[in-house]
C-alpha cells in the first residue's frame, strides 16, 4: 500500500497535465459529493428486494424521493438537472411510462407556481413600496412600535393574496429604509434593527397560510386533495380555515419579537423617512393606479372564478396584463423568474401523483398506523402531531412547496375523508421560522448580512412551537365548528 | 502581478485589508479587493437578486457594498489610494458583469490599479472562478475563526499562492520565516519573500528541517545558497537547521510576529486531499500569518 502511495505520489509531482486534470476531478469530486453519495445510495437500494406489501414501481418512487431530497437539501447540482433526473428515472425505473410522466408533469399548481412568480415580478416592477409607505405611515405612524405593529400586519394581509415573495421584496425597503444609519454595535440599535426586519419577515411568513395564493404549497394541497379525495376546498373555504390562525399569529408573532428584541426604538427614523417619501410624486404615477386595478381584479377573480377557471390561470392573466399594457417587459420577467424552481416544483409534483398511484403513500402510512396502534394514547393526536411537526420541520431544511409536493399525498392519505390533516401540513409546512433556507422571505432577511442563522433559529423556534400549538389548538375547537 | 484579497466582516477584516495591502505595495500588484456575499439557496436566488435591485433603486446599499465601502475609506485613510474630495464612494457605480460578480467602478484612476469586486455563492467557488478569470497570483484571506477546511480548500484548489492572515498586528515588528527544501513551491516563497522584504526591510531567517533522510544533504546546500542569495541581494538573513517532525519544528520556531513563507506540497493531490500534507498543516497550526506559494 505504501510503495503504491509512493508511486503515485512520484507520478503526481512529476507530470503537470495529470496535476490538472486530478485536480479537476477533485474539485469536481468535493463540490458534486452528495450527488456521488445519492447515486451510490440509489443503487444500493435498488439492490435490495423489494419490501413486503410494496410494488416495485412504488419503491422505485421512493428511492427517487430519497435521492430527491438528498439533492435538494444540498444542492450539488442545478435544480433543473434535479428536475430532469426526476423525470427520467421515473420512466427507467419503470415507475410509469412516458406519457403519464408527462402529464403529471403539468397542472394547474404548476401553472400557479409559474404565473405567481411572473406576477410578483410585474408587480415589484412598479415600485409600489414608496405609495405602501405613505399609506402605512398615515395610519400607523402616530408612534413607533404602531408604526411596526402596522409594517407586520400589512404585510401579512398583502402577502397572503399575493405571496411571501412578492411582498418581502416591496417592503423590505421599507423596513430598510427607517433603519438605515443605526449603529448596531449597540444592544438598542441591533434591537431596533432585527425588531424592524423579524417584524416584515414574520409579517410575510405568517400571512402566506391564509389564502390559497399566498403560497405554491397550498394550490398543490388544494389539487391533490381534489385528485386523490375528491375533496373541493375552494378561495373562501380555505380563508374560513386559515385566517383565523394567520391573525393569531400575528398577534403571538408581536410580543415574541418585543421580547426576543427589547428596545426603546428611540432610533429609528420615521419622521425623516416621511419627509423623504413626501418629496417623491406618487399622486400623478398611474402606473400605481393601473398596478393597483389590476391586482384587485386578480384577487376578487382568485375568489369567484378560482372552481371554474383555476388559480394557475388567474395567476398567468395577471402577468399576462402588466405585459399586454406595456408595465413590464418580457426581457424583466425572463431575467428575474426562476425557471429552474418551476421545472423543479413541476417534477416533483408529478413524482408526488406517482408515489400516490403506486400506493407507495399507502404504504407508508400502513407501516406508520402499524406503529401507531402500539401507542396507548389518541392515535388522532398522535399521528396529527407526527404529520404536522414532520411536515413543519422538513419544509424548514427543504423549502414548504417541495416538501407538500412530495409528503402531502402521505399527508392525505393518514385520514383521506378528514380535511384537517391535509389543511394542518399545508399550514405547517408554511412556518418557516427556524432555517435561512427554509423561505425567500428568510432567504433575503438573512442575505441582508443583518441577521445571523444562530438568532433567525433562536426566535424561530419560540415561533415554531408557538404555531404548532396555535394550528393544533384551531383544528380540534375551532375548524370542528366550520 | 495581480493579487487578490478576500475580506469578510468589518470587524474581522482589517488585518487582512492591511498585510495585504504591504504585500500589493511591495509589488507593486494590481489589487481586487474581493466580498463574497452569503451563499443564496438555488430556491431564493431570483428572489434576493430582485431585492437587492429594489434596493438600489431606493438608495439602499446590497449587503456588501457597505463592506466595499469601508474598505475603500480604509485604503483612503491608510493613503493607499489618494484622498480626492471629487472621488467619494458614494459616486460608486455597481457594474454587474457576470453572472454573481460585480465591480464597483470608482470613478477617477482609483479603479486602474485597485478593484473592489462584490461576488456571491460559495467562498471557495467564487475565488477559485475570480483566480481563474483574472490570473491572480497570490490570494489573501483572514485566517480567524474555525476555517480550517476552508483554507485546506483554497490551497488545494487555487490556482495562485494562497496566504492565510492570522493573528496579524499592524503595530507588531514582524520578521519573515522561510522553510527551505528541495520543491518548485519552495523556489517561489524564496522569490517572494526576497521582493517583501527588500520592499518593508524585513529580516529574513532561513530554516530548514532534516529528517535523517537521503535528502538532508541537498537541503544544507539549499539553505546554504539561499542563504547567500539573500545575503547578496543586501537583505538582513540568518539560517538555522532544524531536526525532527518538519510540521512540529516549524510551528514551534515561529512565534506571534513571524510571517512563514513556504512552499506548496509536491505530493500528488489525491493524498493531499484525503491526508493533508506539511504546508497545510503548518498554516493551520500557526498561530501568525502564513503565505503558501504555488
Amino acid at each position: 500500500m505504501l510503495s503504491f502511495l509512493n508511486l503515485l505520489n512520484k507520478f503526481g509531482a512529476m507530470n503537470e497535465s495529470y496535476k490538472i486534470i486530478s485536480s479537476s476531478i477533485l474539485y469536481w469530486f468535493s463540490q458534486k459529493k452528495w450527488f456521488v453519495f445519492s447515486v451510490i445510495l440509489a443503487i444500493f437500494l435498488l439492490n435490495l428486494s423489494t419490501p413486503i406489501g410494496l410494488t416495485v414501481a412504488g419503491y422505485h418512487s421512493l428511492i427517487i424521493l430519497l435521492m430527491v431530497f438528498t439533492l435538494v437539501t444540498f444542492e450539488p447540482i442545478p435544480f433543473p438537472a434535479i428536475a430532469l433526473l426526476t423525470l427520467v428515472l421515473q420512466v427507467l425505473l419503470g415507475v410509469a411510462p412516458p406519457d403519464v410522466v408527462a402529464e403529471s408533469f403539468m397542472n394547474d399548481a404548476v401553472l400557479f407556481v409559474m404565473g405567481s412568480l411572473m406576477f410578483a415580478i410585474a408587480i415589484v416592477h412598479q415600485g409600489l413600496d414608496i405609495r405602501l409607505a405613505k399609506i402605512i405611515i398615515g395610519i400607523f405612524g402616530r408612534s413607533k412600535r404602531l408604526f411596526l405593529g402596522g409594517l407586520m400586519t400589512i404585510s401579512a394581509i398583502l402577502s397572503s393574496f399575493l405571496g411571501e415573495h412578492t411582498i418581502i421584496a416591496i417592503m423590505l425597503p421599507i423596513g430598510l429604509s427607517v433603519i438605515k444609519n443605526i449603529d448596531t454595535k449597540q444592544t438598542d440599535g441591533r434591537n431596533a434593527v432585527l425588531l424592524t426586519l423579524f417584524s416584515v419577515a414574520y409579517g410575510t411568513i405568517i400571512g402566506s397560510i391564509g389564502t390559497p395564493s399566498g403560497g405554491a404549497r397550498n394550490v398543490i394541497m388544494i389539487n391533490y386533495l381534489q385528485e386523490f379525495s375528491s375533496i373541493n376546498i375552494d378561495y373562501w373555504e380555505w380563508m374560513k380555515h386559515a385566517y383565523p390562525i394567520l391573525i393569531v399569529q400575528l398577534v403571538v408573532a408581536y410580543f415574541v419579537l418585543q421580547f426576543a428584541f427589547p428596545t426603546t426604538l428611540k432610533n429609528i427614523q420615521i419622521k425623516g423617512y416621511k419627509k423623504k417619501i413626501a418629496k417623491s410624486n406618487t399622486r400623478d404615477n398611474i402606473n400605481h393606479l393601473f398596478s393597483s386595478i389590476i391586482i384587485l381584479l386578480i384577487v376578487i377573480s382568485w375568489f369567484l372564478f378560482n372552481e371554474e377557471l383555476g388559480l394557475g390561470i388567474i395567476a398567468l392573466c395577471g402577468a399576462l396584463i402588466f405585459m399586454i399594457c406595456g408595465m413590464v417587459s418580457w426581457e424583466v420577467i425572463n431575467k428575474n423568474t426562476n425557471w429552474g424552481v418551476i421545472l423543479l416544483f413541476a417534477a416533483t409534483i408529478s413524482l408526488g401523483f406517482q408515489i400516490n398511484e403506486t400506493g407507495a403513500s399507502s404504504w407508508l402510512v400502513t407501516k406508520f398506523n402499524v406503529l401507531l396502534a402500539l401507542m396507548p394514547e389518541s392515535s388522532f393526536d398522535i399521528s396529527w402531531s407526527f404529520m404536522a411537526i414532520l411536515t413543519g420541520l422538513t419544509a424548514n431544511f427543504f423549502t414548504s412547496s417541495a416538501t407538500i409536493s412530495l409528503l402531502g399525498p402521505m399527508a392525505i392519505e393518514l385520514q383521506p375523508s378528514d380535511v384537517s390533516f391535509a389543511l394542518s401540513a399545508a399550514i405547517a409546512s408554511g412556518f418557516s421560522f427556524l432555517t435561512v433556507i427554509s423561505s425567500p422571505t428568510a432567504m433575503i432577511l438573512y442575505s441582508t448580512g443583518l441577521v445571523s442563522t444562530k438568532t433567525f433559529f433562536k426566535v424561530g423556534l419560540l415561533m415554531f412551537t408557538s404555531s404548532i400549538a396555535i394550528l393544533y389548538l384551531m383544528s380540534k375547537f375551532y375548524w370542528v365548528t366550520l | 502581478m495581480n493579487i487578490l484579497i478576500a475580506i469578510g466582516g468589518k470587524e474581522y477584516s482589517k488585518p487582512t485589508l492591511d498585510l495585504g495591502m504591504k504585500i500589493a505595495n511591495a509589488f507593486e500588484a494590481t489589487t481586487t479587493i474581493a466580498y463574497v456575499g452569503k451563499k443564496i439557496s438555488q430556491f431564493s436566488e431570483k428572489d434576493v437578486s430582485v431585492v437587492h435591485q429594489n434596493l438600489d433603486n431606493r438608495e439602499l446599499y446590497r449587503p456588501g457594498v457597505r463592506t466595499l465601502e469601508w474598505a475603500y475609506d480604509f485604503l483612503e485613510s491608510k493613503k493607499y489610494i489618494k484622498k480626492d474630495n471629487s472621488i467619494a464612494f458614494n459616486d460608486h457605480l455597481l457594474i454587474d458583469e457576470e453572472n454573481s460578480r460585480m465591480r464597483v467602478l470608482l470613478k477617477g484612476s482609483h479603479s486602474n490599479k485597485i478593484d473592489l469586486i462584490l461576488r456571491t455563492g460559495e467562498i471557495i467557488d467564487q475565488l477559485r472562478s475570480e483566480v481563474e478569470t483574472s490570473n491572480h497570483d497570490i490570494t489573501i484571506i483572514g485566517g480567524g475563526g474555525g476555517n480550517k477546511g476552508m483554507h485546506h480548500k483554497l490551497v488545494q484548489f487555487i490556482d495562485s499562492s494562497v496566504m492565510v492572515v492570522k493573528n496579524y498586528s499592524v503595530n507588531k515588528k514582524y520578521r519573515i520565516v522561510l522553510p527551505v527544501n528541495n520543491s518548485m513551491g519552495s523556489n517561489k516563497a524564496i522569490e517572494i519573500a526576497e521582493k517583501f522584504a527588500k520592499s518593508k526591510k524585513l529580516p529574513i531567517e532561513i530554516i530548514t528541517v532534516l529528517e535523517n533522510k537521503s535528502s538532508d544533504e541537498k537541503l544544507r546546500t539549499i539553505l546554504r545558497k539561499t542563504e547567500q542569495k539573500f545575503t547578496n541581494a543586501g537583505i538582513k538573513n540568518t539560517a538555522t537547521i532544524l531536526e525532527g517532525d518538519p510540521v512540529q519544528a516549524v510551528v514551534k520556531y515561529a512565534k506571534d510576529d513571524s510571517l512563514v513563507m513556504l512552499g506548496v506540497s509536491p505530493k500528488n493531490l489525491f493524498l493531499k486531499y484525503f491526508f493533508g500534507s506539511k504546508p497545510i498543516s503548518i498554516a493551520q497550526q500557526c498561530n501568525c500569518p502564513v503565505l503558501i506559494a504555488k
